[in-house]
């Protein structure tokens, strides 16, 4: 084990179905209305925002809400040139550069529009957040395959014990579109976003956060948690087959999470924690090179 | 202070297969600009790009070149480093502004058979090296220089002793054709720094460096990366700001441990775009104050065009190879210095001998993200 650990300050959701952590553990399976962006934060600097930054400008307001920072100069003391932006999304842009590309066949580049352009790149929704909240500190996005969402928050946390940055607001974020559900094969995305605002141990908050570990197979990956102690409870990868009595599946009421999966995973472990469930909830999340895995804990 | 050693260096671009090539290329003033390779000429305005020349045949593109770029100059820098084919160990920290979405655009449009994990380079780093601690950042154009601070905290943290970064990008049709829409003139050649820029042109390459903790007997060093700054400027989605680009400045020039007068050479960013070249030039004038006349500066693209997300890694071995050459190919098709670079010493004309110790490697992309990083001679 490393020293380099965190703490949970604060969280967003912009997820169907579910505001508070605790409803995580508790929706019901089927559909749910989708997030409508503009009903969370007005519908100023919506427009040609792609969904996924839109969905991710709603958790990621309300995780810093939640930890007590509103971006920029505050009462917190943290300023805006000390908060980093860590986003994890696979398919986030998937959507604008399919379209244009489909555009450009049918009429070249006269055709396609401008305001595309920051859709193409695939940091755009960090970088929009960044613009949103005033958040001027490192800012980096993890487009890393299933295990993006914990790789996000392991380099928040790298970003913290190197002083870096003071606070770390990291988003997993995934769109529902007819582009991303034909590239994944999956019928359904998750079309949300989870958001949490991390901290240096001893800086409060709501629970901790061990770094992130990754291993070549999900059974590697859980003996490196050991040191954690006996978890409560377990939240496993997509499409596990993990069973037994500690394992908590929180995938059935949602579709593919894919990026999203380790932030929301950390959300639902605060909501598991605080509703005095027994810890400390261990994670995993699995990509087709790799698992990671984290603890969180009161 | 921070001073990892370099050890391994390996890049591919236009207008080389490795390091020494394209240096060699630079200091000729040998560019890599060519008519469209991969994409339908008569859908673009521009009619140039500055593409690898690897495709099976003229207008025909392929899947999986970014992937494919990115092996090549990992495995170079590996080997360079004595580290062999096994990263089994050894974390990489990979940068990109597009990583594969080209393939994703040629499976959308024409069908061709792509998986949604090949987007990131972890499982192909995987299967070519056996690398599992792997990272695919998508950064924008600052991508590479970001992964080098990322790299260069793994090590500073004591979470690894050896490192591999990298950065790669090819062009993706979507970018390219949104960058030809707004710029309605093509710009025809890259003119960095000139008063007569009109815009950017797309490059396609790769890059990659190895940093260790200690350089180990027998080790080649090729310089010493004595820091990375990186911030974000939260002002606009395209346009670069004065004072985020001059805040990772100095944060660079503050976490190597030198004052603007110690940096012997920078490599820009240097993009040919008004904005781009305006603004990295206001800041370097105001960073450096009255040491503003005293850095070389240089910059590659006109001769590698854009590389995007690694062009940060390029300019480095660049820099290194500078440092270690004693000279400094010039900013090709530079006559005519813009307002802003007065009293900044631009490279002109022939390659500058130049023997300085430390040089400042300049990052900036789409988003305000910047990434700044200063290396030192062996």
């Amino acid at each position: 084990m490393t020293g380099v650990t965190g703490t949970v300050l604060g969280y967003g959701l912009a997820v169907p179905g579910a505001r508070t952590a605790a409803d995580l553990l508790t929706m019901s399976v089927g559909e749910h209305p989708a997030v409508d962006p503009a009903a969370l934060i007005g519908r100023k600097g919506l427009r040609y925002k792609d969904r996924a930054t839109q969905l991710a400008l709603c958790a990621a307001g309300d995780a810093l809400t939640d930890a007590g920072l509103t971006g920029g100069e505050d009462g917190t003391g943290v300023p805006g040139d000390d908060i980093a932006v860590v986003v994890s999304s696979n398919l986030g842009n998937v959507d604008t550069v399919c379209r244009v590309t489909s555009e450009i066949a049918a009429g070249g580049s006269v055709a396609i529009s401008a305001m595309d352009i920051p859709n193409a790149s695939s940091n755009v929704t960090a970088a929009e957040v960044a613009i949103r909240y005033g958040l001027r500190g490192p800012n980096l996005t993890f487009c890393n395959g299933g295990t993006s969402g914990l790789d996000a928050i392991y380099w928040a946390l790298v970003l913290l014990a190197t002083g870096r940055a003071q606070r770390a607001l990291v988003i997993g974020v995934e769109p529902d579109n007819a582009q991303t559900r034909a590239l994944t094969g999956h019928d359904r995305i998750l079309d949300g976003a989870a958001a949490v605002v991390l901290g240096r141990p001893g800086a409060g908050g709501r629970a901790r956060v061990s770094l992130p570990v990754r291993a070549p197979d999900t059974a590697s990956c859980a003996a490196q948690l050991d040191a954690h102690g006996t978890p409560g409870v377990w939240f496993p990868p997509e499409r596990s087959t993990m069973v037994g009595p500690l394992v908590f599946d929180l995938w059935s009421a949602h579709g593919a999470a894919s990026g999203a999966a380790g932030v929301m995973q950390c959300v639902a472990a605060l909501g598991w924690l605080e509703t005095a469930r027994p810890g400390p909830v261990y994670a995993m999340v699995s990509g087709a090179e790799a698992s990671a895995a984290v603890a969180v804990a009161r | 202070m921070l001073s990892l050693p370099i050890t391994g260096t390996g890049a591919v671009a236009s207008i080389g297969h490795d390091p020494a090539e394209i240096f060699a290329n630079l200091c000729a003033g040998h560019g890599g600009r060519s008519a469209l390779r991969g994409f339908d000429a008569g859908r673009f305005g521009a009619q140039h790009l500055f593409e690898i020349d690897d495709r099976p045949a003229p207008g025909i593109d392929e899947p999986g070149r970014a992937t494919r770029f990115l092996l090549d100059a990992v495995a170079q820098a590996a080997t360079d480093a004595g580290l062999g084919e096994d990263l089994s160990r050894i974390p990489i920290v990979v940068g990109t502004g597009l990583r594969e979405l080209r393939s994703a655009e040629l499976w959308w449009r024409d069908g061709t058979p792509f998986d949604a994990d090949r987007l990131a380079f972890g499982p192909a780093l995987r299967e070519r090296f056996g690398a599992l601690d792997t990272w695919t950042m998508s950064n924008a154009c600052s991508a590479s220089l970001y992964a080098l601070a990322c790299g260069a905290d793994l090590i500073e943290l004591g979470l690894a002793e050896v490192v591999v970064v990298a950065g790669v990008d090819v062009v993706t049709e979507s970018m390219f054709g949104l960058s030809d829409r707004v710029q309605r003139q093509p710009p025809g050649h890259v003119l960095p720094f000139d008063a007569r820029r009109r815009g950017t042109i797309l490059g396609e390459g790769a890059a990659a460096v190895v940093l260790r903790r200690e350089a180990r007997p027998g080790d080649r060093v090729h310089g010493r990366l004595r820091g990375v700054g990186v911030n974000c400027d939260a002002h606009h989605a395209t346009a670069p700001d004065l004072a985020g680009v001059t805040g990772a400045i100095r944060q660079a020039h503050d976490r190597a441990g030198v004052t603007p007068d110690e940096i012997d050479l920078i490599i820009a960013h240097g993009t040919g775009t008004p904005l781009n070249d305006r603004a990295e030039a206001s800041a370097t004038a105001e960073v450096f104050g009255v040491a503003a006349g005293r850095p070389l500066i240089t910059g590659i693209k006109s001769l590698t065009g854009h590389t995007s997300g690694s062009a940060g890694v390029l300019s480095l071995v660049v820099a290194l190879r500078a440092l270690a050459e004693g000279v400094v190919p010039p900013i090709a098709n530079l006559t005519e210095p813009l307002a802003e670079g007065a009293g900044l010493r631009l490279a002109m004309g022939a390659v500058v001998p130049h023997h300085g110790v430390t040089a400042q490697v300049n990052g900036f992309g789409f988003g305000g993200v910047n990434a700044v990083a200063v290396v030192g001679a062996a």
